[in-house]
This record gives C-alpha cells, structure tokens and sequence, in this order.
C-alpha cells in the first residue's frame, strides 16, 4: 500500500489490553487462572462496547474463536445437533441443517440484530452474556440444549434451562468456557413459532417475547415447551402450562395455560413499556403462538 | 501489546504492526488511507464502517485489527475494477442512492453481499440485508431502488 493516511481519526477508542489467541483450552485455562482480568471474546459485539464504556476493564481478551473444534457444525438423525461456540449466528439463519431440523432456531435467528452483528456474534458468547432478553435462549430453551463447558477441572454440562441465574447471571465459573452446545434430535412432525413484540425492528427494546414449541404424535400434540422473555430477570421454560396443552389442547386448556404463565412471570417497568404492558403483549404473543402450532401441526399429513 | 499481521484488502496483501485494541477500522482509515469504511456510531448500529471480512459483512469498528490476520477484506474502494464502476455503483448514481453519502459505503458493501448470494433479490430480502446499515438522510427508497436496477442489469 503506498496511499497515505490523509484524513486521521483522532480517537483510540479502547483502552489497552493484550489481545491472545490461545491454541488449546489448556492454554486459555491457564490465563483464566491467573491474576489479571481476563475476558473471553467471542464476536465482540457486546464486549467490546463495554470496554468502550469503561464498564469492563480486562488486561487479557482471550480470542477463543479459533479453538479447535469452536467452529465445528455436526448433525445426525439420532444424535442431533452440536454447534461449537464460536459458530455465528448468521449460520443458524444460512445452515441447511439449521433450516431443516430446527426451523425455529432458523426462524428466530433471521429476527436478530442485523447481518453485521450476526456474521460475528456467537453463540457461545450469545449465551454466556445471558441478558434477560436474549433471543437467542428462547429456541435454545425450545429444543432443550444442553451446554458443555470446559475448566481445568474437568467437563460438565449444563442444560440451558439450569444455566440462567438472573439479570446476565449464569451457572458458568469464572475459569470455564463453553465448548459447544447439544441439541437432541427432534422428530420431523415438529413445529415451532416465535414472536415478539420491540420496539425496534432489530430487536432492541423489546416489550416481551415468547417461543412454542410441540410435535405430533398420531392425533396427539405433544412435547410442547413455552419458553418467555422480557417478562422476568432471565429467559425462562413455564412447565406448568406446558403440561396443561399435553395432548390435543382445547380452547379451555389453552386459556389455562396461557393463566399458569400470567402467574409465573414477573414483568418489569422499562422506559419503554410498563410492567403491565409487557404481561399483556406476552399474552397475545403466546396465544397467537400456541395457537398457530396447533393449527399447523393439525393440518400435516398422520 | 504489538501484533505483526498479514491480510489482503481488496487484493493486495499488507503487512502491519498494530496494536491489540485498535480496530480495524482505525488501522483501514489511518494506516492504509482507505476512508470509504466511515466512523459513525462505533456501537455496531449503524454500519457505516462495513466492510467484508471473508466475504461477509462485518461492522470493522468492532473487529479488532489483530483478529483480521490471514483475513481478506473489502472495502467498498474494492468494489470498481480497472477504474470502472461497480454496476451498483453507478446504480447508485443514476437513482440517487447517494445523497449525502456518509452511509452509502456501507450500503454497498452490504449490497454487494447481498448480490453476492442472491442475484435477483426481492425488495424485502433488499431491505432485511440493510438492516444493519442507516440511512439518516432517509434515502432508502431510493437506495433500494438502486439495488434493485443494479440487480437487473447484471444478468
């Protein structure tokens, strides 16, 4: 390159640290146990904003996107789906198997963020930053995916419903690191819907949000899973209702359903939505949800 | 902390020391004098600095200048060959895709990914692929018009 800079920006706008790219866990592992602040950096969307910010000031950012097997996409019809941590999200928009076997995952991820962010963001960071609103644990929740983490101690693995503590608090310890995350298979008679209502067509503010999930069985619609968001201090399952729609649910069963949640969330005053706006849009978000599963899972050939 | 790194922008390869955290928005503008990629938000809103990152468009004031190395990039001073527009860009001229131009760069980029996977775009494919880019003159009629014509003509 011979041209010169002509028009300078001024600003550095990060302030200093040491950018790592580890090669094994190991390696990582032993940053994590030292001293210094160490944070793992996945896409940066989020943390490097926070550096910005001055709310997080970390002397190591371990790249962790290039470990190996991070990257890694497997499906099989009996063992499922695994996706390393370090996948993007605009492959759960793009991949093949992604838009066969677990539309709903496909389906939520086209509605977030926008291409830029998605081409970085990763999973494994997506999940691990763990905001209440994350849009991306409501399909994960769905299809019951179970994340596997790495610490110098040893491997665990931690379903995703176990793995939310609370306002951008997880089950994750300081030295761990997700690896990949596991989606059991799923049958092909298996329909899912999300919908949500923000403020912003990329998803920022949002009112509330919810994913249904359920599979036909002969007659039956079964294995149903309501996953919420925006309506509690983190993305969460309602068990309860989901038992209440077992079976082929009817009106009744699905206002009853639809009343176990009212009663298992709690909403929160935003700038931008009362609490009680946010309980209200859930509902109507989940009725027109659960009612648009059975209706197509109804009208596909036994 | 220093980095030594290789990448190719927009098919020329470039060595380069820089830092940890200067991004590769920095080191485009600064160290190469690319200035097509534009400083807008530095929040990843508004995709102004867009530019492709293996193919894909990314926002480079969040890409680290380390975490490019061994990547290929282009920028939107890529898009013209042998000083011949780009037929979005000239796309964009003729239908007044550009008015003050602060985010068309970005547009491009993002266009030209788009264009890159899908030759014939529908006009709500056009607009879910500029999401990520804003317009704060309220072009976009006109911008996606530009895509449009531009997608035409190149069949």
């Amino acid at each position: 390159m011979t041209r010169h800079a002509f028009i300078s920006m001024e600003t550095v706008f990060l302030k200093s640290f040491q950018y790592i790219r580890p090669e094994s866990l190991e390696e990582a592992g032993r940053f994590l146990a030292g001293d210094a602040p160490v944070k793992l950096l996945g896409g940066g969307n989020t943390l490097l904003l926070r550096i910005q910010s001055g709310e997080e000031e970390p002397a190591i950012l371990l790249d962790v996107k290039h470990l190996p097997g991070f990257k890694d996409v497997r499906y099989h019809h009996n063992q499922g789906l695994k996706l390393g941590a370090a996948v993007n999200l605009q492959h759960l928009v793009m991949g093949l198997e992604i838009r066969r076997h677990y539309a709903l995952l496909h389906q939520t991820a086209q509605k977030l963020a926008s291409p830029q962010v998605r081409n970085r963001a990763t999973i494994g960071g997506t999940l691990a930053w763990a905001s209440p609103v994350s849009e991306l644990a409501a399909p994960m929740l769905c299809y019951d995916a179970v994340c596997h983490v790495w610490s110098s101690r040893g491997l665990r693995e931690i379903p995703l419903s176990e793995f939310y503590l609370g306002d951008f608090q997880t089950a994750l310890a300081g030295d761990e690191i997700i690896t990949h995350v596991h989606l059991p298979a799923f049958p092909n008679r298996t329909y899912g819907v999300y919908r949500r209502q923000t403020v912003r067509h990329d998803g920022r503010r949002m009112i509330a949000a919810a994913a249904v999930l359920a599979y036909r069985r002969q007659q039956a619609l079964t294995h149903w899973r309501i996953a919420v968001l925006g309506v509690d201090d983190r993305p969460k399952r309602i068990p309860e209702a989901e038992a209440a729609l077992e079976g082929a649910p009817t009106e009744e069963e699905v206002d009853r359903a639809l009343h176990i949640v009212q009663e298992q969330i709690h909403p929160v005053d935003a700038d931008y939505a009362r609490a009680d706006y946010r309980r209200a849009s859930l509902n109507v978000l989940l009725r027109q949800a659960i009612l648009d599963v059975i209706q197509q899972l109804q009208s596909m050939r036994s | 902390m220093k980095h030594d790194i290789t990448f190719t922008i927009n098919g020329e390869s470039v060595h380069l020391t820089v830092l940890s955290h200067q991004t590769l928005l920095e080191v485009i503008r600064n160290d190469l004098g690319l200035t097509g990629p534009k400083y807008g938000c530095s929040t990843g809103e508004c995709g102004a600095c867009s530019v492709l990152l293996d193919g894909e468009v990314v926002n480079s004031c969040l890409v680290l200048a380390p975490e490019a190395d061994g990547a290929e990039i282009m920028t939107v001073e890529g898009l013209s060959e042998d000083d011949e527009l780009h037929p979005l860009q000239k796309s964009f001229i003729d239908h007044h895709g550009v008015q003050c131009g602060y985010c068309a760069p970005g547009m491009l980029i993002s266009a030209k990914a788009l264009l890159s996977r899908t030759s014939r775009p529908h006009e709500e494919e056009i607009r879910e692929a500029l999401v990520g880019n804003l317009c704060r003159c309220g072009a976009y009629a006109d911008i996606i018009k530009s895509i449009q014509v531009a997608s035409r003509a190149r069949r």
